[in-house]
């Protein structure tokens, strides 16, 4: 009798290590699949650059300095790895990007142009996307948390030597203010 | 003096707990009063006829699970006469859901489109790799992109709990028991004709109360299903606020809703009868059937919550 009773509790041992393991990596695997996801979105913003710039350049012959600083910052972009790093780059692109848009306020046969406002909602829409791209790496990263702290998870957390990782927060570059030069 | 309303904010989680838990209860309910049906009306005719109305309501059960649960989406599609909605012709349509789903982690449903001036939407698909959302044509000219996009996170969002394939389940439990309590009724009437059976006393005050039972319970789950539809709702509504962050959009889509539906002259709403289908009125974001007179009270038996009520709930989140 005693014997069933050893074999199922073994059973029921085994059955949740099973359990929390599969959970980690699924949940860490959710963490690096968004991360994907912020790169597929940052790549398309810069790969949609050169064509912004071929137009604006076309109609805003002297604002050097401000298409200079957007041909950089995806130059930038392009060479960044590690996904804090890009994401940093990817926000420095995007303040760039807005005094691009702002000037094109003083230049209306611009903004009357098709493709540039195709572009400008591409690119609207994919400041979105990477909106929520954060948000749900950030969400993920939470139920991580979650689940490596509330008991007994956290016993099999550190058994299986996993480690937990950060939130993404708002780097430095979008809280600046871009400057315009009037 | 101003009054100050001091609203007590809730949490999107606890609303989608509360009512995903609220829900499960109803229906337990429901199988509850399933079990108890079964038990009254087997005690009342004898096991062999029970075993038999038994099969045939299983039988009936099972093929229209089957059939909805593999092309629910393509019926409803139909009856509405919906096209696909081309990428070229909605760029915001497919930008919008494309970012919900990066919020919400859903696989992109297909994407289709319904020629009606209403404000109105729907989404279909046993699970979230095989959905599809479609939305009125008059939606995206009297709305704005905040607006539109609070709506296909609510959409999105009763794919993501698998509203479509919980509510299936529930109206194919109701089924069954209207089925079986339809089946041993018209048996009674039947053999009352024949010669009877020799009944013994406990038979025949299980008959008495299994009549009952059987014309009650049809109603009482109807009224029951209805109620998990409106629980559902909320929890959509709260779900949409967890993907968006934000009941803004949510609450002016249906602020203009409940302005359109006050003004709805008499001949749109017939022709919303010729178009939407009853059957699937249920699926949609609004009641596509919504009457003056029901919008006041917290109607038993509207599919969806009243909107006032459901602005109420937003408001505080």
């Amino acid at each position: 009798m005693a014997i069933y009773f050893i074999l199922g509790i073994a059973i029921f041992i085994i059955a949740i290590c099973i359990y929390y393991y599969n959970r980690f990596v699924i949940l860490e695997n959710r963490i690096k699949n968004s991360t994907a996801q912020i790169d597929v979105q940052l790549k398309k913003r810069g790969d949609l650059v050169p064509s912004l710039v071929k137009i604006v350049k076309g109609y805003a012959k002297h604002e050097r300095k401000i298409m200079e600083n957007v041909t950089m910052a995806r130059s930038l972009l392009l060479r960044t790895k590690g996904i804090n790093e890009k994401i940093k780059a990817g926000d420095q692109l995007q303040n760039a990007l807005k005094s691009v848009f702002a000037i094109a306020e003083n230049y209306p046969q611009l903004k009357a142009n098709e493709n540039y406002l195709h572009l400008q909602t591409e690119l609207s829409a994919i400041e979105d996307k990477i909106a929520y791209a954060r948000q749900y790496y950030n969400d993920a990263v939470l139920f991580l948390e979650n689940a490596s702290e509330k008991f007994p998870g956290v016993l099999f957390f550190r058994l299986y030597g996993r480690k937990k990782k950060d939130y993404l927060k708002i780097s430095e570059e979008t809280k600046k203010v871009p400057e315009i030069d009037l | 003096m101003e009054k100050i309303k001091t609203k007590i904010r809730i949490s999107f989680y606890d609303q989608i707990s509360k009512n995903k838990l609220k829900s499960f209860f109803l229906m337990f309910i429901i199988f509850l009063i399933f079990l108890l049906l079964g038990w009254v009306i087997g005690s009342s005719i004898g096991s062999e006829y029970f075993t038999l109305i038994m099969i045939i309501a299983v039988l009936f059960s099972t093929s229209y699970l089957f059939i909805m649960y593999y092309s629910s989406s393509k019926i409803a599609l139909a009856s509405v006469n919906a096209k696909p909605a081309k990428r070229e012709n909605y760029p915001q349509y497919h930008n919008s859901v494309e970012g919900l789903c990066l919020a919400s982690g859903l696989p992109k449903p297909k994407l289709y489109i319904m020629e009606n001036d209403q404000i109105n939407a729907f989404a279909s698909g046993r699970n979230p790799q095989n959905s599809i959302i479609c939305i009125t044509t008059g939606t995206f000219k009297k709305l704005e992109k905040s607006e539109i996009e609070g709506i296909l996170a609510h959409e999105l969002s009763h794919i993501a709990s698998y509203d479509i394939r919980f509510m299936t389940l529930v109206a194919v439990m109701v089924g069954m028991i209207s089925i079986i309590s339809q089946i041993f009724l018209r048996s009674l009437w039947f053999s009352s004709f024949s010669s009877g059976r020799n009944r013994n006393n406990s038979q025949a005050i299980f008959m008495i109360i299994g009549i009952v039972f059987a014309i009650l319970a049809p109603i009482t789950v109807f009224i029951i299903q209805l109620a998990i539809s409106r629980k559902r709702e909320y929890a959509a509504d709260a779900s949409a606020v967890k993907f968006i962050r934000s009941p803004t959009g949510l609450i002016k889509a249906l602020k203009k809703i409940n302005f359109e539906s006050k003004h709805l002259k008499l001949k749109e709403e017939f022709k919303n009868k010729k178009v939407i289908n009853k059957a699937i009125a249920p699926l949609f974001f609004s009641d596509p059937f919504r009457k003056k007179m029901n919008r006041k009270k917290d109607n038993l038996f509207a599919t969806h919550p009243p909107i006032r009520k459901r602005i109420q709930v937003l408001e505080r989140m």
